[in-house]
């Protein structure tokens, strides 16, 4: 029988002791009666000889080696009862662990999901990945820094040929999220939704070493000009979206209205080659793009379009690697007539891991998530604080208790086992409080971080790693906090402890209780202060003049090209859009163009002007409508905006906003007139007619600062066809999008809505990575000033219950109640201020590391620090007040009696 | 025979003792003390406060095992027998017993020529 079920089998194992003891005392009275003894003296005997027979039991059941864990489980359940006797403390202790560790390991889970994890792969140590940041999404001509992320076709064919180093290389579409596919299945009467399709090399699938889920995936021989048109869909997507239906494989799909077979499924997990909010539901072999997309400047040699990652060979070096690929760069460079000797020698590319794909999304919260991290930390180490101050409180409380214990006899060392049984009792709950707590924090902060999507290869679960921190974390809390209190209470002299009774006057909180608080106090300030800086800048953020309009517009997403539109036939379709949305009442505008304001993306391209190319800087061009500008708020300030004699056959024009203007012209010099060449753009050179404000663009930060030219939808251009409509309608229409649906439809059954959202809403979806962190300071700004002040209530009440003699004896001899009040408040409050003393600087020092982080703040702002101390003082006030107001109700006499 | 001139069994030997009378086959606890008894001729008698404990020890140790079965006289008591562990344990310490007393006796017989 092992310990467990010896264990679990005592009661029975008791029964049998008593049988068997019985017996032996049974046979040994038969012996004597048969031997003549009379029954009743054999009994007498029998019974003397035997000798004690609960002694032979208890010495029995310690042979079994169970009792370690029987005391065990009596400390267990005799710390539970303690703990039910004080919800109170429980509640609070319990609480200020979960969320101490509950936030921790929440940040942990997205730290480890979204930071460390590698893609789940064949062997991704050995992937590396051609350049060092996340450039998007196509774009061409020579970089400011020649350093290089993104490449052509043409490029990463060269590449390819030319380095054995790699066992493969291969290559994908670096910004597909920006160009959905509209897709439909052919079998079923399905209507065309834009899904997520990424383009890459033939050698993609075998280069991450994956095997398909169902059929086969794309290979070399897939990519190759004029093959029959197939894909690949993701499994959850297979999953989801066709419910694992094993006839979506061999199947047609009609993908911007082109037929593409489904030839396989791939493998469960595999998320695409980077994290991202919406991985691809179909990946699509390069060499089909010119099918599927229109092909506009995918295969051209200067147009940069793709990521790149390899798997090495083992024992490639990569310095010289690095070295090799970038002197192979500058060759292809060499060639392009847009790159000048001096962009040649600059350029370079830069050899990163790959084994976590393209890592923009970790790019772009890292900062954030290691800013957390330390939030965290802080909100944990206050709660320790507060914990250790709980278990102090209450181990002194007991000393009493423990006393009598001793005096009774137990020995000291089952007392401090029993103390930290019970620590640790509180630890264990506390930290699976903590998990819940962890789960609901991570599913929150991805909910803030990613609103609205589901796709997100990331999960709320807390991993391994995740669970054992938090129970490590909670346990060290438990025992580190709970031996010192247990301790203290088993070294008490039961006799000194029993007679000193509670009659003291220096009997407060210790000198270490008063610092924990003094150190709470100053953590407080710092996450408050932390907490003010980031929702003013987040104010800021929302209230810069971004020198638009939002108000009553709508603006909606399509996709031409994916509705098979050819290139002479988009004119039309132009001419359409707006005589249909005009002719829906209550509209004042329809603006049409490739992007708007505040969306998030724009197609970047070297300029420079007429007679001066040895100033190349590089700018956004959008082509757009006539309304365009007054449609999203866009004020011309010089010349003229667009209009409608600008056609196919009129000069080409263009105009500029205010940063090109600075970028290019010396103040003061007229830019009407003036003639530009953007490369790549246009064979044509642009003549600027006129000169618009500012408006932010992608990122409200740059608030303006970013060179951009306009030119009319109507002029040839490469930058594709126009997909953005801004409605302007004079009063808010609640059903817009569905008359936006039927208004498309009526234009063409394949034109769908890809978004449609309000501009509102689209500039608001800007700021989500701002509101997220704003929200996240308040949330542990609050958690720790709530720890703070449980914490400050726990000693000042303990300080009072302590001297309630002491404040009986004063307010015998004369003190009124407003003095008792003022005496328990000022302690309390001096704590808080040492507190902010320490805290102040602190957080000055601590607004220089996140300075990079806040928007239009250059240095401490003054009323964050006045309301982060006006609320802790607040706080301590209030902490403090209910303790001394029950100081004060104390009845002299009753104070007295007490002892 | 007189009550001193029993005496205290060193450490460990009632052990042995109590796995020699098992290992003549499956006894219960009373019997197991009557035959220490018999054995020893009256010398030892085995206190029912070690012995009970002691084979509680041995049977947590799984150098014995023990099954409820009918006496003679048709009452139910816990049976002891030896497990393989407790052979091979009782052969390792028998043997070891017997060399510690030679050794002993050796040394023993030669002090007494000596101070005689």
């Amino acid at each position: 029988m092992n310990w467990f079920r010896r264990l679990f089998s005592r009661k029975s194992m008791d029964i049998e002791l008593d049988k068997e003891l019985l017996f032996h005392i049974e046979a040994q009275i038969a012996d004597k009666i048969r031997s003549g003894v009379p029954e009743d003296e054999a009994r007498r005997l029998a019974r003397l000889e035997f000798g004690g027979i609960d002694q032979i039991k208890e010495d029995c059941r310690q042979r079994r080696g169970t009792v370690w864990l029987e005391s065990l489980l009596q400390d267990v359940g005799y710390g539970l009862r303690q703990l039910r006797k004080s919800p109170g403390f429980t509640l609070t202790a319990v609480l200020t662990l979960a969320f101490g560790i509950g936030a921790n390991a929440a940040i942990f889970t997205l730290v480890n999901a979204v930071l460390l994890r590698d893609l789940p792969v064949v062997d991704p140590k050995s992937l590396v990945r051609l350049g060092n940041w996340a450039d998007c999404c196509q774009n061409s001509g020579p970089k400011q820094d020649g350093n290089y992320s993104m490449f052509s076709t043409e490029t990463y064919e060269q590449l390819k040929r030319n380095s054995p180093e790699f066992e493969e290389l291969a290559a994908m579409q670096a910004g597909f999220e920006n160009r959905p596919v509209v897709t439909r299945r052919d079998a079923r009467q399905e209507a065309p939704r834009p899904r997520m399709g990424e383009f890459v090399s033939g050698n993609y699938f075998g280069m991450f070493g994956l095997q398909p889920a169902k059929g086969r995936l794309i290979s070399p021989s897939d990519d190759l000009a004029g093959a029959q048109l197939v894909a690949v869909m993701s499994y959850s997507t297979w999953k989801n979206v066709y419910g694992g239906d094993d006839s979506v494989v061999g199947s047609t799909f009609w993908m911007n209205t082109k037929p593409v077979t489904v030839i396989g499924v791939a493998p469960e997990g595999f998320y695409g080659d980077r994290m991202s909010s919406t991985p691809p539901d179909f990946y699509l072999p390069i060499a089909t793009v010119p099918d599927e997309m229109g092909g506009k400047g995918f295969r051209d040699p200067s147009q940069n379009w793709l990521d790149i990652i390899g798997r090495v060979k083992p024992g490639i070096a990569m310095l010289p690697l690095q070295e090799k690929l970038s002197a192979e760069l500058k060759g292809i460079y060499a060639k392009d007539s847009h790159f000048s000797a001096a962009d040649i020698a600059k350029a370079h590319l830069v050899l990163t891991a790959g084994g976590a794909g393209t890592q923009s999304m970790q790019d772009s919260y890292s900062s954030n998530l290691k800013l957390l991290m330390w939030i965290a930390g802080l909100v944990l180490m206050i709660a320790c604080a507060n914990i250790a101050n709980l278990l102090m409180v209450r181990g002194m409380q007991r000393k009493t208790e423990m006393s009598v214990r001793t005096a009774l006899g137990a020995i000291r060392i089952r007392i401090v086992r029993q103390l930290l049984t019970e620590s640790l009792l509180l630890a264990a709950i506390g930290g699976v409080t903590a998990l819940a707590v962890s789960y609901g924090g991570a599913r929150m902060l991805l909910m803030l971080a990613f609103p609205g999507d589901q796709h997100l290869p990331i999960s709320a679960r807390p991993s391994f790693e995740v669970l054992g921190f938090a129970i490590c974390v909670a346990m060290a809390t438990g025992v580190m906090f709970g031996v010192a209190p247990a301790l203290i209470a088993a070294k008490a002299s039961p006799a000194d402890a029993l007679r000193s009774g509670t009659r003291t006057t220096l009997g407060g909180a210790s000198l270490v209780q008063r610092g924990l608080v003094v150190f709470q106090a100053a953590l407080s300030v710092v996450l408050l202060v932390g907490a003010g800086l980031f929702s003013q800048s987040l104010s800021k953020l929302q209230h810069t003049d971004m020198k638009l309009e939002s108000q009553n517009r709508y603006i909606v997403h399509i996709n031409a090209q994916a509705a098979g539109y050819k290139d002479d036939q988009i004119d039309a379709l132009y001419r359409t859009l707006e005589e249909r949305f005009h002719a829906i009442p209550g509209v004042v505008n329809v603006g049409v163009s490739t992007f708007t304001p505040m969306e998030g993306n724009d197609d970047g391209y070297g300029v420079h002007l007429v007679g001066e190319s040895d100033i190349h800087i590089e700018a956004t061009n959008i082509i757009v409508n006539p309304e365009y500008f007054d449609s999203v708020g866009t004020r011309v300030l010089m010349g003229r905006g667009i209009n409608a004699h600008d056609t196919a056959t009129s000069p080409h024009v263009a105009v500029v906003n205010q940063d090109f203007v600075h970028s290019l012209f010396k103040p003061g010099e007229n830019p009407i007139g003036r003639s530009f060449v953007a490369d790549g753009n246009s064979p044509k050179p642009y003549k600027i007619v006129g000169v618009v404000a500012g408006t932010s663009y992608t990122n409200v930060r740059r608030n303006g600062k970013r060179p951009m030219y306009f030119g009319p939808l109507t002029q040839p251009s490469e930058v594709g066809y126009a997909g953005a409509i801004v409605i302007h309608t004079s009063h808010p229409i609640s059903d817009m999008e569905e008359i936006t649906r039927r208004t498309l439809m009526g234009i063409n059954s394949n034109l769908a809505i890809q978004t449609f959202e309000t501009f509102d809403e689209q500039i608001a979806g800007r700021f989500t990575h701002e509101r997220m962190l704003a929200t996240l300071m308040l949330l542990f700004g609050g958690l720790a000033l709530l720890l703070a002040t449980l914490g400050l209530y726990g000693v000042t009440a303990y300080s009072v219950a302590r001297r309630t003699s002491e404040i009986g004896i004063r307010m015998a001899l004369g003190a009124n109640r407003s003095f008792v009040v003022t005496m328990i408040l000022r302690s309390s409050i001096l704590q808080t201020l040492f507190g902010v003393a320490i805290g102040v600087p602190v957080a000055f020092y601590g607004a220089t590391l996140v300075r990079s982080q806040l928007y239009g703040l250059t240095s401490m702002s003054g009323s964050a620090l006045w309301a982060a101390v006006g609320m802790l003082l607040a706080a301590a006030c209030a902490a403090g007040a209910i303790p001394a107001l029950r100081a004060a109700s104390v009845n002299p006499v009753r104070a007295l009696r007490m002892e | 025979m007189k009550e001193d001139s029993k005496f205290d069994l060193p450490q460990g030997t009632l052990d042995l003792l109590i796995m020699r009378v098992v290992s003549l086959g499956p006894i219960h606890g009373y019997a197991i003390a009557q035959r220490i008894q018999q054995m020893s001729r009256e010398a030892l008698q085995v206190q029912q406060g070690s012995l009970y404990p002691a084979l509680h020890r041995l049977e947590y140790k799984k150098l014995l095992m023990a099954k409820w079965q009918a006496t003679e006289t048709g009452r139910e008591a816990k049976f002891y027998e030896l497990t393989s562990r407790g052979r091979a344990f009782l052969k390792d310490e028998t043997e070891k017993w017997k060399r510690l007393t030679d050794v002993v006796g050796l040394i023993l017989k030669g002090t007494l020529e000596g101070v005689s």
